[in-house]
């Protein structure tokens, strides 16, 4: 029993004395800087050097834009020598460092300059492309740099230089926090920029910019076709004038422009172009009965044409209907045009079927060589008394009572 | 007795490995499960011990299925490549197989020739080769054979009570078990439960003088004799089924299948669905089917009794949805889940030993002395010439069923598609297949990019896969329009699953991919056409996964193999003193039980004769009905299904063969007429439904009323025609239709437009693409955004314009909040805006909240879905507030804008016109974009409609669409200050650009309706070309 106590007494006398041990070991360690440098050039070796008494198993905590790394020293005869690797002392900025000792931790920091001999320019440009009249603008950013990557001093000059049509522009700027930048704006006309950038005699490459056009203004509409009758079949082509934007410039090829017509009835039809050269032409088929088009042309929102008047003289003046015995086919035709020509095939022809009043059913022809034949099956239509309408090129024929 | 080799044996063994051997590699690839083993290979073959595969359905876990015969395959691979390693394995099934048989049959006979015999059968048993050749199951297959093999050893252990027999039974069991889990847990129940039953019947035998001397009392007495053999061999097997495959079990209970079932044929009333019945009853029964009353009988007796009951229940159990029985027994949940295909595979495998005995015994047995003196020798031969027939026929069937029916797509080249992935980074997306069948499982074993979908279907993890009884995104059409509508939801917001390439083998899929946003790439070098989305961000480099303990993971990768080399080593000795004969060894305890081949029961013999003749009664119907269904000529409903069928799969000769032969229409012509008619009915339409009225009929003529549903990739369309059908010659034909007589004026076109190309990277380089080859993205403006409700589900509606001077592709993101500035929910606009816009260009637009459709209850799904309908997100609150989003990338692609819009005729219900194709493209699949105005004509809905026929160039069709009916739409929040175009606020860039936009420029244009709500309507239009020239 009291040997145990007398363990539990050694053990912790033991333990105390080697606490005030380390202490006292500790507090004699001193260390002091000994280099006196406190500007580097990137690419040449650094080495912080210490005088020290008492312990050499210390680590140098280093940090820099890099990144952090905890060194070990070389001890050399009451000196401590820590090389900071390559990767660190290439890299121009601060580096900041800590002696890592638990008594008295020392700290400071040292410059690396970067070197003042230019390997390469990078340069970023953005956006690639610019809309003309002057508030739209593009920046170039350049970043001259030495042969270890590492962006040149602050203030070294950098000459950005730009060519517009017949102009050619130049302009030095400083680099700040390591980059010049310029914004470059566009201006009245469209067309490409090419800018480039040099410093300390060396050049960049070439950077292009597109000033595109900017948006429409009001313009003309014409059309054309190949005779005034609403035959159906022929197409009328709308043209517009040569859009520009407000500068002048011709608008950039595919710009998208919509027709709309409106008929004597007050509907609607659409039909769109997109533009060539600041042109855009559309098609329409004719109506197939006599009406009058006003045509109106959009580019939404930005611009829109005058309204143009077209006039569809009737093609078909009238068409006969013949039934057959049984009152169960249907033959129109022939169908004459304007010429007393029959009409081209696939005039529409549509027949209504209302039976007491109600509209039963509504079929569709095509006419072929200028007549069309219409079957009404005695399956679709039992026996018993119907109204029949037909029309087409708008004309209605209408027969009351037909018994089937 | 003489211990030879059994020449019968050997012979099975060297047909079936020349047989299948040969055969094997014309058929095995084309099946529908040997891919997905191969994958699962593939997946071992890379990363043995890591159970996580990236490849399918945004990763799963390959411990969802038993290891051994995928770990087999990946080490053969490592000597000479994936499907040598699959070959081989599959030769090895063989070999397995057959011996299986044999053991089992000797078991069962106590007779090696006529074991011998049906080991010989077993080689050519449809069944077996239905399994392997057509279906592919390699692990069911070894499985079962395994399990065959163990069966003589429980036997052994269950009557010696010798510890090593336990060992080797033990030993089989867990090879089993890794191989393939379903089998030994059923095998159990149904193999080793008569085994047990039958070991127990033998040893009362023992006890008692004659097998009439065994009572019940002698029985009992018996079982509790050898009931701690029996414990003990239960609990223990117990223990290595569940130890073995351990990760697996874990697997399951933490991620249950709590999917929706999918459909399988085995399921299916099999007189109902006559397919599902020739594949999953007739084909695997074959011949059997006529000696079912003898095996009843020599399963009935008493030795046997038990294995005539596990008959009777797998018999019945493999009739599937057939009778209700099945189900009962199951319960609902099992009978969803499990395939029933695999009773009567067991079944017929356990008819095997009986059909090798009767076999024996009709060749050269007292069956043959029976008959001979009965009916006289040649009746002896013609029976065993029409038995031996019939059995080879179906044989050959069976083989060949792939090539009648072929139940995958021709053989894809997967080098161009390797290749395509492999270059220029397009693996860091991920990518979906269309219309490969069961191949994209070997496009996925050889590619490293990750797929979206999948092939195996219980490891499915997105709800938007596991609500919906698909298989695969991939087959989607043929699941109707439930697989459509999933795919739907892939295709609309693709970016949440970084999903960008599309290869696609079926062009049915070409219109819903178009409308959805995506743009055709190319057409590799196999005819695949690749599709892509721009504005899908690549995959991040780390991607999630369900990790899990190392140890279940070293068990997985190591136990199959340790099961292997112990069964190997327990067994190999025995082996080696059966096959050697090196020393003369007792006869194994069964062998002791021999029957007596002396007097065939004349009783059952007349019983086969009545059954056969009952048999062929069936068989003369049911060709006689399906002769009736199927002679085209012989009703007009018969012609007028035909003539749709014919259609439907693109069958013109057939078509045209149906068509009145007066009306001198050549084919040349018919054919013509067929291929100018384009559009979404007659090129990308699938018949879902056709039902016929009579509407008159007399001897010569009838007319029908046509009523049909289309399943097309965009919506589902019912049609009424009516169709005269004339009967000549006692057959009966269709009447031609009239055709589209329109002459357009012109002979040649020319036309201009501007066309555009992105080269991407300028140089040729594996880097990034450098900073100066990157476009800026075109600047949109959203002229108009508003919440609105309408019915019950919300919307954001709008207008959007390219404001730029290039043309855009626009991707448009909604999502919606609440007052508190809650997130509830988020979709991107689908089919309602034209997705590219030209400089200057307008379209309106609809995001639709569609949530993941039927996640709520399984049985709400509809038995007819359209798939434009969608299932409206379910929403905790009420939705206040809307963002959009907005991106646009240049696009050269699908800028196709020359058709124009008439409107001719409208009233208050109905608005029609025309629509005229005035470019040099053929419009394949028409769409309207349609707003609603009211009275002061702000934007209040935007519907859209499909037209259902294309326009060929230069020539017109018309329209006709009802007006919406009276439900008003409550605009919720117009409020746009949340709307951003390329990630920027729409009003800051649209100032800049546009400061002095002319509002409402258009609104002097829009139609004025007659509609009591809404008073003007704006149509655009939205064309899909199929062919570009």
């Amino acid at each position: 029993m009291t040997f145990k106590y007398l363990y539990i007494s050694f053990i912790s006398l033991l333990l105390l004395t080697s606490t005030v041990v380390v202490n006292t070991l500790e507090s004699d360690a001193t260390y002091t800087l000994l280099t006196t440098k406190r500007e580097f050039i990137a690419g040449e070796s650094i080495a912080l050097r210490f005088a020290f008494t008492g312990d050499s198993e210390v680590l140098l905590y280093a940090s820099n834009s890099y990144g952090s790394i905890l060194l070990e020293p070389v001890v050399n005869d009451k000196e401590l020598k820590f090389m900071l690797p390559e990767v660190m002392s290439n890299k121009s900025g601060v580096f900041n460092w800590q002696l890592q000792t638990t008594s008295h931790p020392i700290s400071g920091h040292i410059t690396i300059q970067p070197k003042s001999k230019i390997e390469a320019i990078e340069s970023y440009l953005g956006p690639p492309s610019i809309e003309a009249g002057g508030t739209d603008y593009t920046m170039l950013v350049v970043i001259p740099t030495d042969d270890l990557d590492n962006p040149l001093a602050d203030s070294t000059s950098v000459t950005i230089k730009h060519q517009f049509l017949t102009n050619t522009y130049v302009s030095d700027v400083m680099t700040k926090n390591g980059f010049a930048y310029k914004n470059i704006s566009s201006e009245t006309k469209k067309g490409r920029m090419l800018i480039s950038s040099s410093c300390l005699d060396l050049n960049s490459k070439e950077f292009d910019v597109n000033v595109m056009p900017a948006i429409p203004t009001d313009f003309k509409i014409d059309s054309e076709r190949i005779h005034d009758y609403a035959d159906g079949n022929q197409i009328t082509t709308f043209k517009t004038s040569v859009i520009k934007d407000r500068y002048d410039n011709i608008v950039s090829d595919g710009t998208f422009v919509t027709f709309f017509i409106t008929n004597t009835a007050g509907y609607k039809s659409k039909t769109s172009g997109t533009t060539i050269n600041g042109m855009a032409s559309a098609n329409m088929l004719h109506p197939d009965f006599e009406d009058q088009w006003s045509v109106k042309a959009y580019v939404e929102g930005m611009a829109n044409s005058d309204t143009i008047v077209l006039n569809y003289k009737q093609a078909i003046s009238d068409f006969e209907v013949a039934f057959s015995e049984d009152n169960r086919t249907l033959t129109l035709g022939p169908i004459q045009s304007f010429m007393s020509q029959r009409v081209p095939d696939g005039l529409t022809i549509k027949l209504s079927i209302y039976k007491d009043g109600m509209l039963v059913h509504q079929p569709i022809k095509d006419t072929f060589n200028g007549m069309a034949e219409f079957y009404l099956d005695k399956d679709r239509y039992p026996k018993g008394v119907y109204d029949v309408e037909l029309k087409t090129a708008g004309i209605v024929k209408s027969y009351k009572t037909i018994n089937l | 007795m003489k211990n030879t080799s059994n020449k019968y044996l050997i012979a099975a063994l060297l047909i079936g490995i020349a047989f299948h051997g040969t055969s094997i590699f014309f058929t095995l690839e084309t099946t529908y499960d040997a891919l997905i083993h191969l994958f699962f290979a593939d997946h071992y073959a890379t990363s043995w011990f890591e159970p996580w595969n990236y490849k399918w359905y945004t990763g799963f876990t390959v411990m969802s299925y038993p290891p051994l015969v995928h770990q087999s395959i990946a080490a053969l691979s490592l000597i000479g490549g994936l499907k040598f390693g699959m070959f081989t394995v599959a030769l090895l099934a063989i070999v397995l197989f057959i011996t299986g048989v044999y053991r089992f049959s000797l078991l069962i006979t106590s007779n090696r020739t006529a074991a011998g015999y049906a080991a010989l059968l077993a080689v050519f048993s449809s069944s077996f080769v239905e399994t392997l050749h057509v279906f592919g199951q390699l692990p069911s297959i070894i499985g079962i054979s395994v399990l065959m093999h163990a069966l003589p050893e429980i036997y052994l252990w269950l009557k010696t009570g010798k510890w090593r027999y336990l060992a080797t039974s033990l030993s089989l069991i867990a090879v089993t078990v890794t191989s393939h889990h379903v089998t030994p847990i059923f095998g159990m129940i149904f193999f080793i439960f008569p085994l047990i039953g039958m070991v127990i019947m033998d040893h009362s035998r023992d006890q008692v003088d004659s097998v009439k001397a065994i009572t019940f009392k002698v029985f009992l007495n018996s079982f509790f004799k050898l009931f701690k053999r029996i414990i003990s061999f239960g609990i223990l097997s117990l223990v290595i089924i569940v130890g073995c495959i351990l990760p697996y079990w874990i697997n399951s209970k933490n991620n249950p299948i709590t999917q929706v079932p999918i459909p399988h044929g085995s399921r299916d009333n099999f007189l109902e669905i006559t397919s599902s019945g020739l594949v999953f009853f007739l084909i695997p029964w074959g011949i059997l089917l006529i000696l079912l009353p003898y095996i009843f009988y020599r399963y009935y007796t008493k030795r046997y009794l038990f294995f005539g009951l596990s008959m009777t229940i797998l018999i019945v159990l493999g009739t599937g949805g057939t009778t209700p029985i099945p189900r009962l027994l199951l319960g609902e949940t099992a009978f969803n889940i499990l395939t029933l295909d695999r009773f009567t595979l067991w079944a017929s495998i356990m008819s095997l030993p009986l059909f090798g005995e009767f076999t024996y015994r009709f060749v050269e047995g007292d069956l043959k002395t029976l008959i001979q003196n009965k009916f006289g020798a040649i009746y002896h031969r013609l029976i065993g010439g029409l038995l031996a027939g019939l059995f080879l026929f179906m044989t050959i069937f069976t083989m060949s069923l792939s090539y009648f029916k072929p139940s995958q797509p021709q053989r894809i080249e997967m080098l161009p598609i390797v290749n395509f992935l492999n270059q220029d980074n397009h693996d860091q997306w991920r990518y979906m297949t269309l219309g490969f069948g069961d191949q994209m499982a070997w496009l996925s074993a050889q590619t490293n990019a990750m797929s979206v979908d999948g092939n195996y279907h219980s490891a499915r993890r997105l709800p938007e896969l596991t609500t919906r009884p698909i298989e695969r995104l991939e087959n989607s059409k043929f699941k109707g329009v439930e697989g459509i509508g999933s795919l739907q939801q892939f295709l609309t917001t693709p970016e949440k699953y970084n999903f960008k390439y599309i290869f696609s083998n079926d062009k049915f899929y070409d219109p819903i991919l178009y409308f959805c946003g995506w743009q055709r790439l190319r057409q590799l070098e196999n005819g695949i056409m690749v599709w892509e989305k721009l504005n899908v961000p690549p995959l991040s480099s780390i991607l999630p996964k369900d990790d899990v303990a190392t140890w279940q993971k070293i068990l997985w990768g190591i136990m199959p193999f340790l099961t292997v080399l112990i069964a190997f080593v327990l067994n190999i000795q025995m082996l080696w003193i059966r096959l050697l004969k090196t020393k003369a060894k007792k006869l194994p305890a069964y062998l002791n039980f021999q029957n007596d081949y002396s007097k065939f029961s004349s009783g059952v013999l007349k019983m086969t004769h009545i059954w056969s003749f009952i048999l062929a009664l069936i068989v003369c119907y049911g060709t006689y009905i399906f002769y009736i269904k199927n002679e085209s000529h012989y009703s007009p409903e018969n012609v007028i299904l035909a003539y749709y069928d014919a259609l439907d799969f693109k069958e013109f000769e057939t078509a045209h063969s149906l068509i009145n032969p007066k009306s001198d229409i050549p084919i040349a012509q018919y054919m013509l007429e067929i291929s100018v008619t384009d559009g979404l009915l007659s090129s990308y339409a699938k018949l879902d439904a056709i039902t016929t009225e009579t509407l008159s009929r007399t001897d010569s003529l009838a007319s029908l009323k046509v009523f049909t549903d289309w399943i097309t990739p965009l919506e589902k369309i019912k049609r009424v025609d009516y169709k005269t059908l004339v009967k000549l010659d006692n057959k009966w034909y269709i009447q031609p239709e009239d055709i589209d007589l329109d002459l357009p004026p012109d002979q040649l076109y020319s036309s201009n437009s501007t066309n555009y190309f992105n080269q991407g990277r300028r140089r040729i380089t594996t880097e990034e693409t450098h900073h100066e080859d990157i476009l800026k993205q075109p600047v949109l403006e959203i002229l108009k955004a508003k919440l609105v409700k309408f019915e019950n589900h919300y919307a954001i509606i709008g207008e959007i314009q390219n404001i730029d001077n290039v043309p855009a592709d626009v991707v448009l993101k909604g999502t919606l909040y609440n007052d508190d500035n809650k997130f509830l929910a988020t979709y991107n606009a689908k089919y309602h805006v034209n997705h590219k816009l030209m400089p200057k260009e307008v379209s309106s637009f609809r995001i639709n909240f569609e949530g993941i459709a039927w996640s709520k209850t399984q049985d709400s799904i509809p038995k007819t879905f359209n798939p434009d309908e969608f299932t409206p997100i379910e929403l905790e609150e009420q939705p206040t507030k809307f963002n959009l989003q907005v991106a646009g990338n240049i696009s050269g692609s699908d800028l196709f804008k020359n058709t124009t819009i008439t409107i001719s005729e409208s009233n208050d219900t109905h608005l029609s016109g025309t629509l005229f194709n005035t470019g040099i493209e053929e419009v394949t699949i028409p769409q309207l974009l349609i707003s609603y105005y009211d009275a002061d004509k702000n934007l209040v809905w935007v519907d859209h409609l499909f037209v259902k026929e294309g326009i060929r160039q230069q020539r017109s069709q018309t329209f006709d669409f009802p007006l919406l009916t009276n439900e008003t739409v409550r605009v919720i929040n117009e409020d746009m200050s949340n709307c951003f175009v390329n990630g920027l606020p729409n009003t800051a860039i649209a100032s800049k650009i546009v400061p002095n936009r002319i509002r409402n420029h258009h609104n002097d244009e829009f139609q004025k309706i007659n509609h009591p709500i809404y008073k003007f309507i704006k149509l655009e239009i939205n064309t899909y070309i199929g062919s570009p020239n």
